[in-house]
């Protein structure tokens, strides 16, 4: 009868634990937080990592889409400087020409995500003239993309992922951007 | 960790052999116990790991319903897709390099950048421009207002630039008429208009980003009514005049147009929003631009349109060569509702009739009503708007035309964005459907060398080279004549679906099309920019003509817009097919059957420059011979720079 209990109670308190570090949305069947996001994400084309970029800020449960659209922006300018950084650290030990090239352009594309491309997708939205939003995320897309095009003919692309999930979250952005039109 | 595994068998060896009896009934509900939640474990570990399996899911693929972004595989780098810009729905200016996906990004050099820049149509010295705002004629000077970011090269920090002139072509610049200093422009110095009232003096409503983000229509007047510059702007000190009104969206409430006088002597505007996704026009009446009644019903509203943005609504003759003033109404007059499409960036326009007791007005044909019919522009053209010029007497519009090209050549160019020539805007007496565009007869001032061309004869499938010296500011009208044996032994097909935009451009050939002429082309034609007429028949034999403008090999440059603009346009019994165009470096403004379909775009050649760019007719039809006569003439720099010594 004890082992039982203890067993039962040993089981019970170990589930629990569970419950509480996975996430509450994979056990949560309703609930409008969640909803937003998701809805919100299946209209993107990068719906995983909509929802796992948004879901990481706080802010996105009772967030409405022009809120969402403000936290996507700010992971995209805290990913994009990131990256930059990352470049420019890179920049600094590399010595084939050729990489060094591909490198400086990526820099000067990311120093337009940065100082250009974010900004004007972050004054769009909270200014209330969301097209300008589209535009300035959809063109941190293809700056991304025209950095990773410089490395088709390399062996290495050092910051590939990084460089792919800039890209992937501007289009993402500039989506849901698209939504408050 | 707990014991996880259900199968073992529970021990009951520490002084329970007395229980035995015991046990033996409750054994199997343990193991039932045991099971479940063993079970109810191992599915919740499960579901953390599967959860928890990185930050970031790079295989899925989710085609949105746009359906315009590919998925990517997750190896390699060049299954980056670039990016639509603007909704796919509606053709993008700005919008996929899927064209020259496969060249190298084009290395922009100082040489092709500056080139860009525009000698005759406006634009401020540097930075960013967008909508034209408040355009008026006062005490001798042509105003012109506009949304400007004096920071960047890029939307942003938008305060009102202002420039005058007296012809609309030589523009002076000015100080800045209106910054972001209020808390109801805090956010943004956005779209407005002028007014002019019965004793000459102006009034602007303009609207306002306030500090919360919320759009509101403020009031504005000059400092000076004396200064025929009209440089400093005073702010009504009790703004907002308007604010969003219930059931109105606080960021779906913008561009206020200019007033017009109903038959019981009140100002009346309008302004656009929209409810879900049906366009409106809210229409409101005031005596004094500070009090306003919204009136119950819309001007007009079109389910499906979106956004309106910069409204317009103007009347126009039907019977007269001349513009009107705002306010007139009566026998012989339709009213022109016209809206910028937020969604698809275009601008739209309606002809048809305004009531006045009420506020209302209903399109001639609701078939092409706002925003599902005819645009002013097919090509890139955006937020336009009209006024009436007292001193011509003929209503004139401004078009912004923004970039085709990547932000970062932008960026390292140092601006973006110019206007349109100022045009004409009158009632297609000939068509009843159609608005005519025409740019504004002071630009003949700046003609220089003319060269005259009379009964070129174009062979099907052949090019001819015109031999003038520049060709990057010019002037082109062109009329070309067709065997009318040709067009009536032509076969009609079935295959009614042709359109400039989903077309193989000036590359596909057809019985009746395409001819026209080649801009911005270099001698080897390895880019070119055609403007022409493709003709259709159908098996009805009823012939159709369509105007386009073909960027797909406009520039070898990989990250500029490649796409094809056009449309039908309308063409009468025994009219011949006419073009005019005007080029101006990075800008080809091109008008169709006298200004009934227009095409503006922008073209970045990175050969087709300087001394290098010529012009060539040419026939790519395969069942027609056509023959040419046209004139061009050099155009002249309209010198735009600072008003001297203010």
């Amino acid at each position: 009868m004890n082992n039982t209990i203890s067993l039962t109670l040993l089981h019970l308190a170990f589930c629990f634990t569970l419950v509480s570090f996975t996430p509450i949305s994979a056990l949560e069947l309703h609930g409008t937080g969640a909803n937003m996001v998701e809805t919100t994400c299946q209209k993107t084309p990068f719906y995983n990592l909509c929802v796992s970029a948004l879901k990481s800020d706080p802010r996105s449960s009772g967030a409405d889409v022009a809120g969402l659209a403000q936290i996507g922006t700010d992971k995209l300018k805290a990913k994009a400087t990131a990256t930059l950084r990352q470049i420019t650290a890179l920049l600094k030990v590399a010595k084939d020409p050729k990489l060094k090239m591909a490198l400086r352009d990526c820099a000067d594309y990311y120093n337009a995500i940065v100082k250009y491309d974010i900004p004007v997708a972050v004054e769009a939205v909270t200014k209330g003239d969301p097209k300008f939003g589209v535009e300035g995320a959809t063109d941190a897309a293809n700056e991304a993309y025209a950095c990773g095009r410089g490395f088709k003919n390399q062996p290495k692309f050092p910051i590939y992922a990084s460089n792919k999930v800039v890209h992937d979250l501007s289009a993402v952005v500039a989506s849901i951007v698209q939504l408050l039109l | 960790m707990a014991d996880i595994n259900p199968l073992l068998p529970v021990s009951s060896s520490d002084g329970s052999s007395n229980l035995t009896g015991q046990a033996t009934c409750r054994r199997p509900i343990k193991v039932v116990v045991s099971i479940f939640f063993g079970l109810l474990t191992v599915g919740l570990f499960a579901a953390l790991l599967i959860r928890n399996n990185g930050p970031v899911d790079y295989v899925d693929v989710h085609e949105n319903e746009r359906g315009s972004l590919a998925s990517t595989a997750f190896e390699k780098a060049e299954n980056l897709k670039p990016v639509s810009r603007g909704p796919a729905a509606g053709v993008s200016e700005k919008s996929n390099w899927a064209f020259g996906g496969d060249l190298p990004d084009y290395p922009w050099n100082n040489s092709m950048l500056s080139w860009q820049r525009t000698a005759f149509h406006f634009q401020p010295e540097k930075n960013w421009m967008n909508d034209p705002n408040g355009p008026l004629f006062y005490k001798g000077w042509y105003h012109f207002f506009y949304q400007y970011n004096p920071n960047a090269p890029v939307w942003g920090d938008i305060v009102w630039g202002h420039a005058v002139s007296k012809d609309l072509i030589h523009w002076l610049h000015l100080p800045l008429a209106m910054v972001a200093d209020q808390w109801y422009d805090k956010n943004g110095v956005w779209t407005g208009s002028a007014t002019i009232l019965h004793d000459g003096k102006i009034v602007m409503l303009y609207t306002g980003s306030t500090t919360e983000g919320v759009q509101v229509q403020n009031l504005a007047y000059p400092a000076d009514q004396n200064d025929p510059l009209l440089v400093h702007w005073v702010k009504y000190p009790r703004n907002p005049v308007l604010v969003p009104p219930p059931g109105i969206g606080p960021n779906d409430f913008r561009d206020p147009t200019t007033a017009w006088l109903t038959s019981e002597g009140k100002w009346r505007i309008t302004i656009g929003s929209k409810i879900n996704k049906t366009g409106i026009a809210l229409v409101y009446d005031t005596k004094d631009f500070i009090n306003y009644e919204m009136l119950d019903g819309l001007l007009h509203a079109v389910p499906g349109t979106g956004m309106w943005e910069c409204v317009d609504f103007f009347p126009v003759s039907e019977t007269e060569n001349n513009g009107l003033e705002t306010s007139i109404n009566g026998h012989g007059i339709k009213h022109v509702v016209k809206a910028s499409l937020d969604d698809d960036r275009h601008d739209y326009y309606a002809i048809g009739t305004y009531n006045d007791r009420n506020g209302t007005w209903i399109p001639d044909r609701p078939n092409i009503d706002v925003g599902i019919g005819l645009r002013y522009d097919y090509g890139i053209y955006y937020a336009a708007k009209t006024f009436y010029d007292q001193n011509k007497k003929r209503r004139v519009l401004w078009g912004w035309i923004g970039e085709s090209d990547s932000e970062a050549a932008d960026v390292k160019k140092g601006w973006a964005s110019v206007q349109s020539i100022p045009r004409t805007i009158l009632f297609d007496k000939k068509t009843g459907t159609h608005l005519l565009q025409w740019p504004v007869e002071e630009i003949d001032s700046l003609r220089l060398k003319s060269k005259e061309f009379n009964q070129v004869r174009i062979q099907a499938g052949s090019v001819v080279p015109l031999d003038i010296d520049s060709a990057t500011q010019l002037d082109i009208i062109a009329e070309f004549k067709i065997d009318s044996d040709a067009l009536d032994k032509a076969t009609g097909s079935s295959d009614a679906s042709f359109d400039c935009v989903t077309s193989g451009g000036a590359a596909e050939r057809g019985a009746l099309g395409p001819f026209g002429l080649l801009v911005l082309a270099d001698e080897r034609l390895s880019e070119q920019t055609p403007v022409y007429f493709y003709m259709t028949k159908g098996s009805d034999g009823n012939l159709k003509t369509f105007f386009c403008n073909d960027q797909s090999r406009s520039s070898k440059a990989s990250d500029v817009d490649k796409h094809i603009y056009g449309s039908l346009v309308p063409v009468l019994r025994g009219e011949n097919l006419s073009i005019r165009i005007l080029v101006d470096h990075s800008i080809i403004e091109s008008f169709g059957q006298g200004g009934r379909t227009v095409i503006t775009s922008r073209v970045y050649p990175t050969k087709a420059i300087h001394g290098a760019a010529k012009v060539f007719l040419f026939n790519n039809a395969t069942e027609l011979n056509v023959t040419a006569s046209l004139k061009t003439w050099q155009m002249n720099s309209a010198f735009i720079q600072p008003y001297p010594n203010l």
